[in-house]
């Protein structure tokens, strides 16, 4: 497949703050692509610059092979649902949706039938003549839809849209997103900064932090096979392993040396080269914890350690171990394996073990990224 | 915690100080006595008298001549301004212009009117109606430019974005999103023009030439001369148009707020 | 090239009332400085050449004592003014949303009328033969012969009632932003009610009360029309003497003078306010949380 949307090289500065720093991006056609970073990161600026809002200090916009980078907003065929959604207020539903037919000089007859489908499809026929402030948050939003999917658009640009909506109404919007791309085919380019959303909804992501990309790719990959520190800390939980490669036991595994502990095994795709520094992150699920000593087996990697701290979390329950020198968190459901086990108590003695394949060797580590996954918990004035 | 009923008292006290005053005003001009103090029974003779005085309603002509006239000027004034000030906000141009938005606020009307008489005698314009109109937009700009700057402050201009991304151009947008939703706030500030020129005496007062007499000029000279109950039947026929007007502009408000769905 | 453009639309929007403000406000001003040294023409114009002599008359004892006065009569005014306006904008902002706008109207509504009409009611009412006179005569709280019109307090009183709706509309809107549970943690802490008003409260309706202090004050310095209907001879303003010597003896060079004079009093408290706010500025702002 083509690509369809294509970023080259997107620069943009604000005064001081570099938002975007040489962002290349390219989306295919009908394919939902999630921008997602913490606020801050540049997502909604490159969003800008799609629309069209914002002109990018370096870089060209491709739509469909053509440079669109200096196009005005009305002249693009890409609109914007808003994260307000910028309903006109003095304008009913209905004069909403047909907004852009009408700037578009459409004939009335066409743009009343075009009116009448949207409503339909997004079921609020009976509010068409009421004022965007009297409908909920979730009809607003719909109408937002309505609005600019009326123009069939290239593309849909989503700032996110679910971000003014409570947790229930947003199950059920992020639902109906999903059904409204499958229906129109429409390439959607979806900014958020909730990970959940961009995983459930998007076939790839790509995950920003202080202007630059970090990595691109379908969910799974992103979560499972992180490549930065960032990644890792950011999309979901980790823990954050330093040690150096000592040899190559098999073919794509590495024996890791970490102070402290036995030494691991761990995945290297990367080819890393013996004798290097590098971080491991093993996320916390993926570590089995048990208070007998589990087989060994080759890339099995087993460590003794001590609970420090349990955390009933409902369907979880967190472990913090002290191994060595090293805290790691683990997350364990209550599905028990053996009817007799004896659950895990503070100060146990206990083994926490995980799979060679589970464990990944960060290319890129910032020790800040440290402070994105969770902290051990702290006993009030330990420092 | 019981609530101290004493502000509740005071501002019950200043309402009784802010009517009572304008209360006996009305009563008295349906007074057949020429002096308020005792009641010689009711009746219309002032009001009847008043539709005799031909100065009146000239100077009433004239003051609604030159209202209108000073509304739309000041208008288009205060709202180009009142845009620079919001688009180009930071500017040192534009904190130039601020200041000189707001200053003839902050100065006694008198020192406006000095300064503007002595300007118009300097320059050697012949002082009337178009001296008038000249001194009140001065003084109705800033009025305008900071109540359209509000209403622009408050404005989310998403709302233009989301225009221009449906396809309207950037005038279209201005045309049919900016100025539909800017209207009550320009309505506000043509009222607020309107009213600040209708009542205007003191300004008036010092670039008015001979001919050139407004309705407050005309109550003062009548005020100075002692025409009371004269006074009493115009200030009631005064009042009852400044409550219609705030009456109605309230209902208009609410009743744009209520299809808002507040 | 895109930055050009913009320029040129700043300018654009901003000539228009630039000119004309500059035109017709600037330019005047400054010439109120200027003309005060030309000596003045029998006609009533403005002569020619240059001279001190009216800025020197001004040390006059006559218009020193009037300054003083003017001083004095707006001060207390204001006072009074901030003594009414402080708990009615207080109960404004605390009452129910329905009597809250029913309040508001009552209050604007005088914002709104003809501000002649209502010296002039006071005046119809202090009169010998007016309303109030005859109360007070028949409670015998005044001298039958005693005149309540033409003097200082009558200035003060008709000042008060003319200025006291703006005085009320910048600490209504600083009270309504108020959050009412800063004054229970007060209470909770064990201020009795007066303190937590005067502690909490107040400090924190500060931005209103400053507005409404110079709302008040400085008309009430420029004031001319009040004390030249309710007042007398004795209860005379720079005012009423910036009038006179343009309406009666024509003279413009002497009445700038005196307009420098009341310039000067009304950049006095407008300075102070904003060095005040200035110092305030200069406070630091809190340090970010460093958890998140």
């Amino acid at each position: 497949m083509a690509e369809f949307f294509e970023f080259k090289n997107v620069s943009k500065r604000f005064g001081s703050i570099q938002a975007v720093d040489g962002v290349s991006l390219e989306i295919k056609r009908g394919e939902f692509f999630a921008l997602l970073g913490p606020s801050g990161c540049g997502k909604t600026t490159m969003l800008r610059v799609a629309a069209g809002f914002e002109t990018p200090d370096s870089g060209r916009v491709f739509l469909d092979g053509r440079d669109i980078t200096d196009l005005s907003p009305n002249r693009r065929r890409v609109n914007t649902i808003f994260q307000s959604y910028a309903l006109f207020p003095h304008l009913t539903v209905r004069d909403n949706i047909g907004f852009g037919l009408q700037i578009a000089k459409k004939p009335k007859a066409e743009i009343g039938r075009e009116v009448e489908a949207m409503l339909s499809l997004i079921r609020l026929e009976d509010q068409a003549d009421k004022k965007p402030d009297l409908l909920s948050g979730g009809q607003r939003q719909r109408v937002a839809v309505a609005r600019a999917l009326i123009n069939k658009p290239d593309v849909l640009l989503l700032d996110e849209p679910l971000a003014a909506l409570d947790l229930k109404l947003r199950q059920r919007m992020l639902i109906e997103l999903d059904l409204i791309h499958d229906q129109v085919g429409i390439t959607f380019l979806y900014v958020t900064h909730d990970q959940g959303e961009a995983m459930s909804l998007s076939d790839r992501i790509a995950v920003m932090n202080a202007g630059r990309i970090e990595q691109i790719g379908p969910p799974a990959e992103i979560y499972e096979a992180p490549r930065t520190s960032f990644v890792a800390a950011f999309i979901g939980d980790t823990n954050f392993l330093e040690g150096v490669v000592a040899d190559h036991p098999e073919p794509e595994y590495s024996r890791l040396r970490i102070d402290g502990l036995p030494d691991v095994m761990v995945y290297n795709d990367k080819q890393i080269a013996d004798g290097n520094k590098v971080f491991l992150s093993v996320r916390p699920e993926k570590i089995q914890i048990s208070r007998d000593r589990p087989e060994s087996k080759t890339k099995r990697n087993a460590v003794p350690a001590v609970v420090e701290d349990v955390i009933y979390l409902g369907p979880t329950t967190k472990y913090w171990v002290r191994a060595g020198n090293h805290r790691l968190q683990i997350l364990r459901q209550h599905a028990r394996f053996f009817l007799d086990e004896k659950p895990i108590r503070w100060k146990d003695d206990v083994w926490v073990f995980w799979h060679g394949d589970d464990g990944f060797m960060l290319e890129r580590f910032r020790r800040d990224d440290e402070k994105l996954v969770a902290a051990p918990p702290q006993k009030v004035g330990d420092e | 915690m019981k609530r101290s009923r004493f502000p509740y008292i005071v501002t019950g006290a200043v309402l009784v100080f802010f009517y009572l005053p304008i209360l006996i005003l009305v009563v008295d001009s349906f007074n057949a006595s020429r002096f308020g103090g005792a009641w010689r029974g009711f009746s219309f003779k002032w009001y009847v008298r008043l539709f005799h005085e031909p100065a009146i309603w000239t100077a009433a002509r004239n003051t609604l001549f030159i209202a209108l006239f000073v509304t739309f000027v000041s208008l288009i004034l205060g709202t180009t301004s009142a845009l620079a000030l919001h688009r180009f906000a930071k500017t040192r141009l534009q904190r130039f212009h601020y200041t000189l938005i707001y200053t003839p606020l902050v100065v006694p009307e008198i020192l406006m009117g000095i300064s503007l008489l002595m300007a118009f005698v300097a320059a050697g314009v012949r002082l009337g109606m178009l001296t008038i109109v000249l001194a009140h937009v001065t003084f109705c700009i800033s009025y305008v430019a900071l109540v359209v700057l509000g209403r622009l402050q408050d404005f989310d201009f998403t709302i233009i974005e989301a225009a221009r991304d449906l396809g309207a151009s950037s005038w279209m947008a201005t045309r049919r999103v900016l100025i539909p939703m800017l209207a009550p706030g320009l309505a506000a500030a043509g009222l607020i023009a309107f009213t600040l020129s209708v009542d205007d005496f003191v300004i008036t007062f010092f670039v008015a030439g001979p001919g050139a007499t407004t309705l407050p000029i005309r109550v003062y000279s009548m005020i100075k001369h002692g025409a009371t109950p004269l006074i009493n039947a115009l200030s009631t026929l005064l009042l009852a148009l400044t409550f219609t007007t705030v009456f109605v502009s309230q209902r208009l408000s609410k009743s744009v707020a209520l299809e808002g769905g507040q | 090239m895109k930055r050009l453009r913009r320029r040129g639309q700043e300018i654009l929007l901003t000539l228009p009332s630039f000119f004309w403000l500059s035109l017709f406000f600037l330019i005047p001003t400054a010439l109120v400085f200027i003309l005060a040294f030309r000596p003045a023409d029998p006609f009533g114009g403005i002569g020619r050449g240059w001279t001190t002599a009216t800025i020197k008359g001004l040390a006059d004892p006559q218009y020193l004592a009037i300054a003083w006065r003017t001083l004095w009569v707006s001060f207390l005014a204001t006072a009074i003014c901030m003594l009414l306006a402080v708990p009615t904008g207080y109960a404004v902002a605390r009452v129910s949303e329905r009597r809250r706008n029913l309040l508001l109207m009552l209050v604007i509504v005088p914002f709104w009328t003809s501000f002649l009409i209502r010296v002039f009611a006071w005046k119809s009412i202090l009169h010998p033969e007016g309303f109030i006179k005859k109360i007070l005569v028949f409670l015998g709280l005044v001298d039958p012969g005693a005149s309540l019109l033409y003097n200082l307090g009558s200035v003060i009183l008709v000042t008060v009632y003319t200025f006291l709706p703006f005085a009320i509309l910048p600490i209504y809107a600083a009270a309504e932003k108020f959050d009412y549970r800063l004054i229970e943690a007060a209470r909770d802490l064990g201020a009795r009610p007066f303190e937590a008003f005067r502690k909490v409260f107040l400090p924190g309706i500060r931005q209103g009360l400053v507005t409404a202090v110079l709302v008040v004050f400085i008309p009430a310095l420029g004031s001319y029309v009040i004390p030249d209907i309710v007042g007398g001879p004795g209860s005379e303003l720079l005012g009423n003497k910036i009038a006179q010597r343009v309406f009666v003896d024509r003279n413009l060079p002497l009445a700038g003078g005196l307009s420098i004079v009341l310039i000067l009093a009304v950049l006095a408290p407008l300075l102070a306010v904003l060095a005040l706010q200035r110092e305030k500025s200069r406070i630091e702002p809190p340090p970010a949380d460093t958890e998140s």
